[in-house]
Parts: C-alpha cells; sequence; structure tokens
C-alpha cells in the first residue's frame, strides 16, 4: 500500500507540473453562497477561451479561510489571493495569468490573518480539491494510516495521542489518549467509533469548514482510532444542514474504499473498518454523545445520565469511542509526525493548535488555526483585524449558548481550556463571537436562553422548565418589567439548573446569564432600575426611541 | 454473588447488594427520597431530578440523582442537606409550574405523590407566575384510558412500562423542549392488553381510567384485598367499593403471581358484578313460563324432582355440571351433593372431563411469574403448545416477555395460528387442528436423533420410539401437520439442548377423542428430553386448577384421588357418612348428549355453545339452573336459582400454579334474595335429608383440607392475602413412554379449510359484555383469513360472509389477519351473536368453507 500511496502521490505531482499555473477556487460552502461556484466555471471557460488550457488548470478547494471576503480565488503561480471575484472579474485574472496580479482584486495575505497562523488540522484546507483522494494522498494524506497499521501495534497509536496531549476538540477538553485507552480496555468484540460532526453552536462553522475541505483526514482519524481501539465500525453523525460537507464525506468514503483503506481489509492487512454516514435532523442536543447514540439508534434523540459513559456503555449498549470532526483531524498528523512534535505547541496543559470560527463584529470573519495559548486580544484585534471602523470590541464570547462572555479587559488571557474557564467561559468547539458596543449584553443572554429554551429535548425537569423561566425573566428584564427581586430569582434559577440538569445542555444553559451578570450586572441594573438599555438594543416602552437598531450580531450568525 | 458494599446514608450504616439503586439502598434503611420517574419495576431514566442526593466525592461534596446512581462501597450520602431540600423545592416549583392544580376534579386527588410529596418536599409558595402551558386535556388514548397532557409531568413511566414490559412502544414523546407532551404514535390508541397498568404507576392525574371515572374518591372506597376472577392466572387485585358497587379494580402486588400488573380485563370489565339484569329471586316454571317464587318452594320442588327421577331412572340419571368460574366451596359442595346425597360420579364441568388435563397445573411457573429480570431465570426454555397467552392469559404473556427479553429465555411455539409471542423468532410450528399427536410424533422423532440432553432412562427405549415415529416423517409434518420439518427439528434440538424446559399446553390443544393422545404424546417428549417434571395443563378459567382439585370430575374425588381409590373411597365415605357409587360417571359432552334425565347447571350455559345441546336440555324431566343471568340455558330450565357471584361471597381459587386464593365478599346485594352456590346446595341437601350445617365458606374450606390430602392446612386464615400453592410432589407419577397413534381427519373438497377456533381476550361473554364502555374494543363476529387465502376467495377486509360447515352455518365478516395461517378460518369462541359451536356441534377439528353472503 505503502508503494501506491507513492504511485499515486507521484503522478499526482507530474500531473500538476504539467501546469504553469493552478487557479484554486474556494468552493466552500461560505464562498459558494457568494458564487464561487459560477465564478469557478467563468474561469474554467475564460481559460479555454484564451487558449491556456494546457497550461493553466483550474481548481475548486477547501476553504481558504477568509470567509468575510468570498468568493476567494487563489493563484499559486503568482502568490495571489483574490476577494469578492465576481463573473466579470475572471477575463482580468486569466489575462493577468502571463503579466502580473489584478491588483484591485487582490486581499493582502501579509496580514496577521494568515501570518500568525499555524495550521494543522486545516494544512489541506483551500491547497487541495476535498473532491479527489489523491490530492489528499499526495499531500502526505494516509501514510500515517499505513504506517500504524504496518508498524504500531494499537497500544503504540494511542501511545502516540497520549504523549500529544490532545485533548477534546469538541470543548469538554476531556484527554483524548485516555478516552481511547478506556474504549481499548472495555470488554468486548464490538466496539465503536463515532464522529460527532453535530456541530450546533450558533456561529460555529470550524467542523463544516474541515468536512467540506478535507474530509479524508476526518476518515483517516477515525480508522486510525478503529485501528487503536479494536472496533470495525465508525459512524459520521454530522447535521442534514451541512448538503455539502455530506456530499464531501460520502465522496471520500466511497473513494477510500475504492483505494483499499476502507473494507473489510484497510490497506491490505488484516484490520477491517467501514465508516457509515448518519444525518441528525438539526436537534442541538444531539451534539450530547448521548442523545447522539440514541438518534443513531433510531431513539428521539435525548441524553441518559452518565455514567455509565459510552467508552463503557456506548452504541447499541457496546463500547463507543466518540470524538467530534476536528480531534480526528488532528489524529493523522500526529501519527506522521509523532506525538511529542505536537506536544511541543501550544501551554503546559492544552496542547497543539485550535480552529476558530470568528463572527460578530470583527473585521477577518472566517476560519483561523492558532496555536493554543494565543491570547484573545491577538486573536480580535491582529488575526481578526478588529471591530469594522476601529471601534471597541466589547466582549467576545466563546463557546455558544453553553459559554460566556469575556469582557475587553481579560482579553490578554491566553486561550486554553482552563483559563477560559476560569473567566467563566468555555472553549466550547471554537466558536467566536466578537461584540461592540452596540450589543446589549442583557439581549445577548436573552438570545442564548432562548436558544437553549427550544433546543432543550424536555427530558428532565429544570431544563425543560428552568430555560422557560430564565428566558421569561430576562425577557421581563430587557423590557424594563423586572424588578430586582426578579433579578434574585432569576440568579436563583441558574443556579438550580446548572446543578440538576441531566445532560451538559441544561447545566450549561445558564452559562451566559452567569458570565454577562458577573461582568455587565450594571447593564441589567439599567434595564431594571432605570428603565433604560445601555447599548440602545432593548425596547423599553415607548419612552426609548430606540426603532430600527439592527437586533445585530448573534441574530445573523445564528444563521 | 459478590459481596454487599457498605455506605452510609445520613449517617446510617447500610449494607446493600453490589450494583443496586441508591434510591432503593435508602429504603432498606426506612430513609425516604422522593420520586416521580423512579420505579422500582421499571429501568431509571433520571428525568424527573427529585431524587437528587448530596454524595461525597474527593473533590467535594456533588448533587447525583439517586434513582441512577448505583452504591459503592464506602459512599457517603446526604438526603437531608439544606441544598438537597432547596434543589426539592425548586424542582417541585418547576413541576407545579405547568401542573393545573385541579385536584378537587381530579381521580388521583388524595393518592396522588405530587400532592404528597408537595406537602412534603414542596415550597410553601410560588416565585413563579408565569402562565400555565396549555395541552389537551379528556384525551382518549383508548378506550379505557383517559390522558391529559397538563397534569403529565412527563416521568415516562408509562412509556416504559409500555416498552419494558409489554415490548410494544405505544406512547411516545412527541415535540421538544417546554412543548414536550406524551401522546400516543400514529393515531394508533393503545392497545396493549395490559395497558392500564400505567394508570397505576402514573405518579399524577395524568392518567385516568375511563371506566372508573369520577366514579370514586380514593378515601371514600373501601378496600378488599381479592383476586381477579377472569383467568387462571390469579393475579392479586384491590377491589374498591362503595355503596354496594364496585368502583374501579387495581393491581396489587404479589411477586408469586402477578408482580404488580394485571390485564385489561381484569382491570376494566366489572360491571357485570351488581350488574343489571341480574336474578334476584327463584324462578320456577308454571304454565311454561318462568315465574318468582320463594326460596321454599323452589328447593321443595328440586328436592322432590331429584328424588322421583332417581326412583324412576336410577342415581346414575342424574348429573350436575359444575363451573371453573366459581369458588372451590360451591364445587365441592356440588360434587359432594351429588356423590354422597344422590349417589351419582356424574360430575363435570367444561373443559373437565373433556380434556386431557394433567393434574399438577404448571409446577414452577413460580420460576417464570417472579420477575425475570435478568442473570437467573428458572427455566431456560418455555415450549407452548396450543396455548395463546397474549389472548388467553395476558400476565402470564407479560412474565413470559419479561422471561425472553430480560432472562434470555427461549420460546417455542405450536399453534394452529401465528400468535403473537412467535414475534421473539423462536422456532414456530404451525399445525391443523387433528394433527397435534403426529407432529408431537415427529418432535419426538428429531428429539430421538439428538447426540446429546436426552433422558437416560428414556434412552434405553430409543429403538422403541423410532418405530413408533417412523410415520411422521418430514413428508407427514409438511404435507399433514404443514409444519415446517426444519423448525421441528430445531425445537426438538432446543428441547434436548435446554438445562430446564417448561412445556404449557392447553384445553384447545387437548380436547375431544384425540386428546389423550395429545397428552401422552408430550410427556413422551418431556420424557425424553430431560423435563418430564415441568411438562404442564393450564386451565383457562379463573378456578380451572380448583375445580379438577375438588372433584368436579366424573372419574376423580377431591385431590384428584380416582374414584376407585381404596384409601380416598374409604376416606370420604367416612367424612361425608354415605356409601359411594362405585362406576364412573358421564363427562359433560356425555351428559349434554342426552346421557342423564335431570341435570344440575351451577354457572355453566351449555345452550349458547352448541344448538343441538339447547334441544336436549329442552327435553329433560328436570334442568336446575344456579346462576347469575338468565342465561340461554336458565331460559330453559324448570328451576332457576339466582346465586351471588365472585366479590358478593368469601370464595377461594385456584389458579394455575396450584396457587389457592382468597377472593372476599367485597359488596352487598341488599335488593336481592340470591344466595351463595354453596349456601344453596347445602339448603337442597338438608330437603334431601342430609346432615349438614355449613355456616359460612371457611367451615367449607375447614372440610375440603379433610377430604382432599393436598388442601390440608389451606384455611382462609392461613391463606392470607398472598395465597398458598399446594404441594403436587405427592401427585407426581412415574414418567413412561407411550406409542401415540392419531386418526387423520380426511380432508373435503367442498369444506376447503381447517377451522381454528380460541378465546380472545376481549371476548363477547357474560362477564366482559356487562360493561358497556368496551364495546368498541369487543371482538365481532369475524372470521380470520390469511391474506393468501382470502385473495383466492375474492374477499376484502370486513366482506360479510357465510362460513360453513356439515354441521351448520354462520354469517360473519371477513377480517385479514397475518396470524392466521393459509389453509385455516379463525373463529374466536364466544363472538357476540356468533357461536362458533353452531360449525363444531360438539366436534373438536372441523372443515368450513367461506362464501360471500349473498
Amino acid at each position: 500500500m505503502r508503494e501506491k500511496l507513492a504511485e499515486i502521490k507521484a503522478i499526482e505531482e507530474d500531473a500538476k507540473a504539467q501546469y504553469t499555473h493552478t487557479v484554486n477556487v474556494c468552493t466552500a460552502a461560505g464562498c459558494l453562497s457568494s458564487g464561487a461556484a459560477q465564478v469557478k466555471e467563468a474561469l474554467g471557460k475564460e481559460v479555454e477561451r484564451s487558449g491556456l488550457e494546457r497550461w493553466c488548470q483550474v481548481k475548486g478547494v477547501g476553504c481558504l479561510g477568509l470567509c468575510t471576503a468570498g468568493p476567494l480565488v487563489e493563484v499559486e503561480s503568482q502568490s495571489a489571493m483574490y476577494g469578492h471575484v465576481t463573473v466579470e472579474d475572471t477575463p482580468a485574472i486569466v489575462g493577468g495569468l502571463n503579466t502580473k496580479p489584478v491588483e484591485r482584486l487582490r486581499v493582502p495575505t501579509g496580514t496577521p490573518f494568515f501570518l500568525r497562523q499555524n495550521r494543522i488540522v486545516l494544512e489541506n484546507s483551500g491547497r487541495i480539491d476535498p473532491e479527489r483522494i489523491e490530492e489528499y494522498i499526495a499531500a502526505g494524506g494516509y501514510s500515517g494510516l499505513v504506517t500504524a497499521l504496518t508498524e504500531m501495534t494499537p497500544a503504540q497509536v494511542i501511545d502516540e495521542v497520549t504523549a500529544s496531549g490532545l485533548r477534546g476538540r469538541g470543548g469538554g477538553g476531556y484527554p483524548t489518549g485516555l478516552k481511547w485507552t478506556t474504549v481499548a480496555k472495555a470488554p468486548g468484540p464490538d466496539k465503536y467509533v463515532i464522529c460527532n460532526a453535530d456541530e450546533g453552536d450558533p456561529g460555529a462553522f470550524m467542523d463544516r469548514s474541515v468536512l467540506e475541505s478535507d474530509p479524508h483526514r476526518v476518515i483517516e482519524g477515525m480508522i486510525l482510532a478503529g485501528y487503536a481501539v479494536g472496533a470495525s465500525q465508525g459512524y459520521v453523525y454530522v447535521r442534514a444542514e451541512y448538503p455539502l460537507a455530506i456530499e464531501h464525506l460520502k465522496k471520500a468514503i466511497s473513494q477510500a474504499r475504492r483505494m483499499g483503506l476502507l473494507g473489510r481489509s484497510v490497506a491490505e492487512t488484516t484490520f477491517g473498518f467501514n465508516i457509515d454516514i448518519r444525518l441528525g435532523a438539526g436537534a442541538f442536543v444531539c451534539g450530547e454523545e448521548t442523545a447522539l447514540i440514541a438518534s443513531i439508534e433510531g431513539k428521539r434523540g435525548q441524553p441518559r445520565p452518565r455514567p455509565p459513559y459510552p467508552a463503557e456503555y456506548g452504541l447499541w449498549g457496546k463500547p463507543t469511542l466518540i470524538n467530534n470532526v476536528e480531534s480526528f483531524a488532528n489524529i493523522p498528523p500526529i501519527i506522521r509526525n509523532g506525538g511529542e512534535w505536537y506536544a511541543s505547541l501550544g501551554t503546559e496543559k492544552s496542547k497543539g493548535t485550535k480552529v476558530f470560527a470568528l463572527a460578530g463584529a470583527i473585521t477577518n470573519t472566517g476560519i483561523i488555526e492558532v496555536p493554543m495559548g494565543t491570547s484573545l486580544q491577538e486573536i480580535v484585534y491582529e488575526i481578526g483585524g478588529g471591530v469594522p471602523g476601529g471601534g471597541r470590541c466589547k466582549a467576545v464570547q466563546t463557546g455558544g449558548p453553553s459559554g460566556g462572555c469575556i469582557p475587553d479587559a481579560y482579553l490578554d488571557n491566553p486561550v486554553d481550556y482552563d483559563s477560559l474557564r476560569s473567566l467563566g467561559s468555555i472553549m466550547g468547539s471554537g466558536g467566536m463571537i466578537v461584540m461592540d458596543d452596540s450589543s446589549c449584553m442583557v439581549d445577548v443572554a436573552k438570545y442564548f436562553m432562548e436558544f437553549c429554551m427550544t433546543e432543550s429535548c424536555g427530558k428532565c425537569v429544570p431544563c425543560r422548565v428552568g430555560t422557560v423561566q430564565m428566558y421569561r425573566l430576562l425577557d421581563k428584564i430587557s423590557t424594563g418589567r423586572a424588578t430586582l427581586e426578579d433579578l434574585a430569582l432569576l440568579e436563583n434559577l441558574c443556579d438550580m439548573v446548572q446543578n440538576t440538569s441531566l445532560c451538559g445542555l441544561g447545566q450549561t444553559a445558564p452559562n451566559p446569564v452567569v458570565s454577562t451578570l458577573r461582568y455587565f450586572r450594571d447593564e441589567y441594573i439599567a434595564h431594571i432600575e432605570e428603565k433604560r438599555c445601555p447599548a440602545g438594543v432593548c425596547k423599553i416602552h415607548s419612552s426609548v426611541a430606540q426603532t430600527d437598531s439592527p437586533s445585530y450580531a448573534v441574530a445573523e450568525v445564528a444563521q | 454473588m459478590a459481596d454487599n458494599v457498605t455506605l452510609t446514608i445520613d449517617g446510617k450504616q447500610v449494607s446493600a447488594a453490589p450494583g443496586m439503586l441508591l434510591v432503593d439502598a435508602a429504603e432498606i434503611a426506612n430513609i425516604e427520597i422522593p420520586v416521580f420517574c423512579s420505579h422500582p419495576k421499571l429501568d431509571p431514566v433520571g428525568c424527573c431530578r427529585m431524587c437528587m442526593v448530596e454524595i461525597e466525592g474527593p473533590r467535594g461534596s456533588r448533587l447525583m440523582t439517586a434513582c441512577t446512581t448505583p452504591v459503592a462501597e464506602g459512599m457517603v450520602v446526604h438526603t437531608n442537606t439544606p441544598q438537597v431540600a432547596e434543589v426539592q423545592e425548586a424542582n417541585l416549583g418547576f413541576i407545579l409550574l405547568n401542573h393545573p392544580l385541579d385536584c378537587p376534579i381530579c381521580d388521583k386527588g388524595g393518592e396522588c405523590p405530587l400532592q404528597d410529596q408537595t406537602m412534603r418536599f414542596g415550597p410553601g409558595i410560588s416565585q413563579l407566575v408565569e402562565p400555565k402551558r396549555l395541552k389537551q386535556k379528556n384525551y382518549d388514548i383508548s378506550d379505557m384510558i383517559v390522558l391529559d397532557q397538563e397534569r403529565c409531568v412527563l416521568c415516562w413511566r408509562c412509556i416504559r412500562y409500555l416498552e419494558e414490559w409489554e415490548d410494544k412502544p405505544q406512547l411516545g414523546l412527541h415535540n421538544r423542549g417546554n412543548e414536550t407532551v406524551i401522546d400516543i404514535q400514529d393515531g394508533q390508541p393503545v392497545d396493549a392488553k395490559t395497558s392500564g397498568n400505567i394508570i397505576d404507576i402514573c405518579p399524577v392525574g395524568a392518567l385516568t381510567n375511563q371506566i372508573s371515572r369520577f366514579a370514586y374518591r380514593p378515601w371514600e372506597v373501601e378496600r378488599t384485598a381479592s383476586v381477579c376472577n377472569h383467568c387462571s392466572v390469579g393475579c392479586n387485585i384491590r377491589v374498591d367499593t362503595r355503596t354496594h358497587t364496585v368502583r374501579r379494580i387495581i393491581g396489587r402486588e404479589n411477586m408469586q403471581v402477578n408482580d404488580q400488573w394485571i390485564c385489561d380485563k381484569g382491570r376494566f370489565a366489572h360491571a357485570w358484578v351488581n350488574g343489571e339484569n341480574r336474578l334476584e329471586t327463584p324462578l320456577l316454571r308454571k304454565n311454561g313460563e318462568l315465574v318468582p317464587v320463594q326460596w321454599s318452594e323452589a328447593l321443595d320442588f328440586i328436592a322432590e324432582k331429584l328424588q322421583a327421577v332417581k326412583q324412576q331412572h336410577g342415581a346414575s340419571a342424574i348429573g350436575a355440571i359444575g363451573s371453573a368460574k366459581i369458588g372451590n366451596e360451591s364445587n365441592y359442595a356440588l360434587q359432594r351433593l351429588f356423590r354422597s346425597v344422590i349417589g351419582t360420579n356424574n360430575i363435570d364441568h367444561r373443559d373437565g372431563a373433556d380434556v386431557a388435563g394433567l393434574a399438577t397445573g404448571l409446577p414452577s411457573l413460580a420460576g417464570v411469574m417472579k420477575p425475570q429480570y435478568g442473570p437467573n431465570p428458572q427455566v431456560d426454555t418455555i415450549f407452548l403448545f396450543g396455548i395463546d397467552p397474549s389472548e388467553e392469559l395476558p400476565i402470564l404473556d407479560l412474565h413470559l416477555k419479561r422471561a425472553v427479553k430480560k432472562g434470555g429465555a427461549k420460546l417455542i411455539i405450536a399453534h394452529p395460528r401465528k400468535i403473537e409471542l412467535t414475534r421473539y423468532n423462536g422456532p414456530y410450528l404451525a399445525y391443523e387442528p387433528g394433527t397435534e399427536a403426529t407432529l408431537l410424533n415427529g418432535l419426538l422423532r428429531a428429539a430421538a436423533g439428538q447426540k446429546e440432553g436426552l433422558n437416560s432412562t428414556a434412552v434405553s427405549h430409543l429403538a422403541d420410539v423410532k418405530k413408533w415415529t417412523e410415520e411422521a416423517d418430514d413428508r407427514a409434518l409438511a404435507d399433514l401437520c404443514r409444519t415446517d420439518p426444519a423448525a421441528v427439528k430445531a425445537a426438538a434440538a432446543m428441547l434436548a439442548k435446554s438445562e430446564k424446559a417448561l412445556i404449557i399446553y392447553g384445553p384447545q390443544a387437548a380436547r375431544g377423542s384425540d386428546g389423550p393422545a395429545i397428552r401422552d404424546g408430550l410427556a413422551n417428549l418431556a420424557f425424553l428430553t430431560g423435563h418430564q417434571d415441568r411438562l404442564a395443563f393450564v386451565g383457562l378459567e379463573a378456578n380451572s386448577q380448583g375445580a379438577r382439585d375438588m372433584g368436579v370430575l366424573p372419574d376423580r374425588l377431591p385431590g384428584h384421588a380416582s374414584i376407585g381409590s381404596s384409601d380416598a373411597v374409604k376416606r370420604l365415605e367416612h367424612l361425608w357418612e354415605c356409601k359411594l357409587p362405585t362406576a364412573a360417571g358421564q363427562s359433560y359432552k356425555q351428559m349434554l348428549d342426552g346421557g342423564v334425565k335431570a341435570l344440575y347447571v351451577m354457572g355453566a350455559d351449555p345452550a349458547s355453545e352448541r344448538p343441538e345441546w339447547a334441544e336436549k336440555l329442552d327435553g329433560l324431566d328436570l334442568l336446575v339452573v344456579q346462576e347469575l343471568y338468565l342465561t340461554e340455558t336458565a331460559k330453559r330450565a324448570d328451576v332457576v336459582l339466582p346465586a351471588l357471584g365472585w366479590s358478593e361471597t368469601d370464595a377461594t381459587f385456584t389458579n394455575l400454579e396450584r396457587r389457592v386464593q382468597r377472593a372476599p365478599k367485597a359488596v352487598a346485594l341488599p335488593q336481592s334474595r340470591a344466595a351463595a352456590d354453596w349456601a344453596i346446595l347445602s339448603h337442597l341437601a338438608q330437603k334431601l335429608g342430609a346432615k349438614w350445617h355449613f355456616a359460612d365458606a371457611k367451615a367449607l374450606e375447614a372440610e375440603i383440607g379433610k377430604a382432599a390430602p393436598i388442601y390440608r392446612g389451606l384455611t382462609w386464615e392461613a391463606l392470607g392475602d398472598q395465597g398458598l400453592q399446594w404441594d403436587a410432589s405427592a401427585l407426581k407419577s412415574k414418567p413412561e413412554l407411550k406409542e401415540v397413534r392419531q386418526k387423520m381427519a380426511k380432508g373435503s373438497k367442498e369444506y376447503p379449510l381447517t377451522l381454528v377456533t380460541g378465546t380472545v381476550l376481549f371476548d363477547g361473554g357474560t362477564l366482559f359484555g356487562a360493561t358497556e364502555k368496551l364495546d368498541g374494543v369487543t371482538v365481532g363476529p369475524v372470521v380470520g383469513l390469511s391474506p393468501a387465502d382470502a385473495t383466492k376467495l375474492g374477499l376484502t377486509e370486513g366482506a360479510a360472509v357465510a362460513v360453513s360447515s356439515p354441521e351448520g352455518s354462520l354469517s360473519l365478516t371477513v377480517h385479514i389477519s397475518e396470524q392466521v395461517q393459509p389453509g385455516s378460518a379463525w373463529i374466536p369462541e364466544s363472538l357476540p351473536g356468533a357461536p362458533v359451536g353452531a360449525l363444531l356441534n360438539g366436534s373438536v377439528v372441523q372443515r368450513v368453507k367461506v362464501e360471500k353472503a349473498a
């Protein structure tokens, strides 16, 4: 198999070398939605029209990161990246191929957005055509798998993962090596590997991007996991709202099967592994692992009490390894380069890099990957380019509905699991929403509470009833009908719902309220006592002149 | 078994089995942890969050749900800290927020866990003043159960009961979050046969009893611990009465019988007790009309007539029919009266001597009846032969499902219909009625071919066995029995391999002239495969076992002694101060076929079974009927005596595993002059010159203990409210192998289908039919056909047809069912207006044709 991979790599490189120019068009969901498909088609026609087809190839690639400037086109030979490209721009781009780049379309690439990133998970994003396994192989893909299957024992694979210090990228931060060890040690012949691709946090789209841009990386990670823990069947649980990710994943699975990398004999060894896709119907709670398992089993998607953890009693009652997309995507490079290499990145307790989705009041909306420990300051103001128009960043919301808002004053803190927790938020899966002074923190808390209330599965009492009550109290506050007693009741409810809910959804649902109360209590008080919304977002009686102020980023991002 | 673990709850040391849930361990220590979703008979779900307790850990104490947390060694638990109290208050606050608090008009009020816990653990006032959510109220989820979605606290007990016990997920959660409601699936009503149990376990008034709705307040009813009289399982129940009427029936725990569950017939079909049209006074035929008379006149008339018939035709011209629906005392009194005072053995009951039943009943049913939570089922394989527990014995059905699902037991089923329990994919042996013994020979032949697992004594006769069973080869099985030979082989292998198999057969498979051959065939199979001690016959009526035990049989005395047994005869002649008749008596069928001149019928209605019998009854010199209602048979009687039924008089019933249980008087009928069956018989005995002095049922029980040694000590007081089992070990006989042959009925071109009959739970019988609210679920006059036969005959669902046999014809509607095997027509017994007896007319195997109604 190693020879086969080498051969494919050689053929790919030869093929690429035939072309003087390679024009990469981002065809991930963000750029597609702003017309990338038409741009790609027009570029192809333009190349043909110019008679350049033997010298120039136009290629669809995965996410180039700077979604805000989509559709993005990159000309490798000219090191030029073009943004906001339209069909009308294509003759100029093709015309400039043999002369000089089209300056008016260029997106500067010497900025911190590109220079400060350290792309491991995203190493192939925007570089390869996600629909062709050959390009993944040419980029070094599946070589780690072949090495593991032929030269390493399952225990050695787990050792590398443990040595890497990788922690669960779904947000929990549980040491991945430890989870793998537990599943590997669990008795019984039938085990499962599940990839959690039910990304549901408002404002988070990292996993979607990885699946769209480099699906084979996730598949390779899952196969390695299967080998390490002794499973022969894997499932990717992906939300049905990600049609492109699903399409790429399906294609990738069938390609891997044809290539002999999935199936009864993976890479010509005695190890067999298969992957099937299961679609989620958009219930946020199905990202919770026990609810996800119930959903795969065809039951109502709702969590059950843990223990037992899925590692012991998971899908169909069998030991099951569940990791999220980004965790699996980290595995191939860890195996390829060694756990020690990975552990050299990041901080003492949070190793490696983390992918974030930047959204909200930020110039460079998009996907970034930075080493753990990078400060929020750097992410927001340097990589992210700050608030559009040079305004002040009021707070950064991390961790989605389970997370919290970190105010401006704390932005110099490093981003890692423990420091975010100490600030009253969480790492979460990597959504990062930047807010400026036009955001009302009561409104933000209310938005997230409404989200949790709607997404509560209804199984346990505190979450089912408590989120509704907290939402109603927040609504009362935001409309100026609340008293200080209501605020006290709200705080009490936060405590009860946190302490008594069955699963993470309910236990963390009060977090946005708790963290905004911690840092922005004065805004709550202003609503209650002065009947005034300092940000001018909430409509309080008729006395407040606010009318059409856009109720802002969070709502938009949620789309 | 691992050692117990020791933990501390509120400072008390508690020793508990490993794996036990904290909530149960606390109960051992007598510490109450409030719960809604948790239920000792259901798997934990942990959704109500009411049972949160503090558990000490390395990083401080944590709040955990006691209903999902197993005990651990050294665990330290607090259930009474301020934090726990705060959580309980908050949780109740949440629950009450959406609860309508319509307690004054809620049937649950007064026995409502939500009320009780709110008083004990709830907040004094509500801080939450938000509007309540509005959902469906008074919403029928079946003809028997009403759902109120507003009262529901979403504890899932009903969902889990239907899933875990019934294996019928007919209720589910719909919508999400605050909009979540419990509802039926796709508009299909809940039709599990034990659905009513969800009413008992509902911790609020969300599920209420349609039949008993608004008919009681829990604190106003009188509660009587009793047993159900609808089938032979003998479920323990509580009868709640007020003002001389039964207000409702609920399940009562007896871990040896029904756990705490009862079926819907037992729960809902009780309107017949003290119902309308009950007989209230004796009736005597004068000038062709039945007219009310005094007891003395009626009894004098009967005594005189009986003596006249005896003088003219001899005692053997007099017969008596008892009833498996009536308690032991009255059946005992009946056979004693006719044996000792009249001097005849012409004593039987329906499905008595005409069915080849074994005396012992289920030998180890307790092993199946006890909840099978898993690791140690007492039997590993259950072979059902000609019995359909889902329709006939619903709580046995529940236990069997549990044994299969949780206990890993295997099911083998032989039945002419593909009954519901075949869904567990054990071998299913379909057979044509009339070929049972051939099928059993085929099984025996296949078992004889097994290399291991056979009884060592029986093995020495293998050559004989192989010779007798030669004809029951694969071809005979396939062509005659219409059984899959591969399934027969698989079943035989399973029986041989099984360590402990239970073989159960019912009256349907052992009726008529072939009955003894079928019984012997089963005995052969049980013996050869090493399960001879666990072959069981179950009657279907509440006192089928008791009627046999009491000697309401033409050839058996009380206690199953043969009429020729000198010990028993001596004992009884001394006890009864008489000379016993020595000749065997006539069976139920023989008496009704015209073998007697005078017939005394207690609680039976042969006239409605078979037209020919009805005619014959008209021609008797004397017909006395002791009944609750003016049945078809009673209408033909010379004297009708009004009897008190179940729940109206003290009685004991013996269930299918020989458990004798009390069914005490729970209601009085002040306006009625009816009397207990045994009391009527007592008075009649006195009129006939015997010295009977039974003051009450207890006096009869005392005598039964003397007459039937197996009942010694089973007095009313000793039975208590859980009953006692009589010991069958004395009745064990030496197993032997017998050659079995069965004459095959000939096929017929004119009548191409074989008639299959049997019992359905919701039939049109007197006891069920009296509860009018259940009309909707009653099985109508239908004939079941396989899809293949329906297509062949060009019939669709609901088509009106005439079904005829050489004996008669019935007008029915077609019901197409996958359960019905091709080549057969299924007509249940006791359907309203359609007695299948018209087609059978006394035969057991009958062929029929189905034609479109003109």
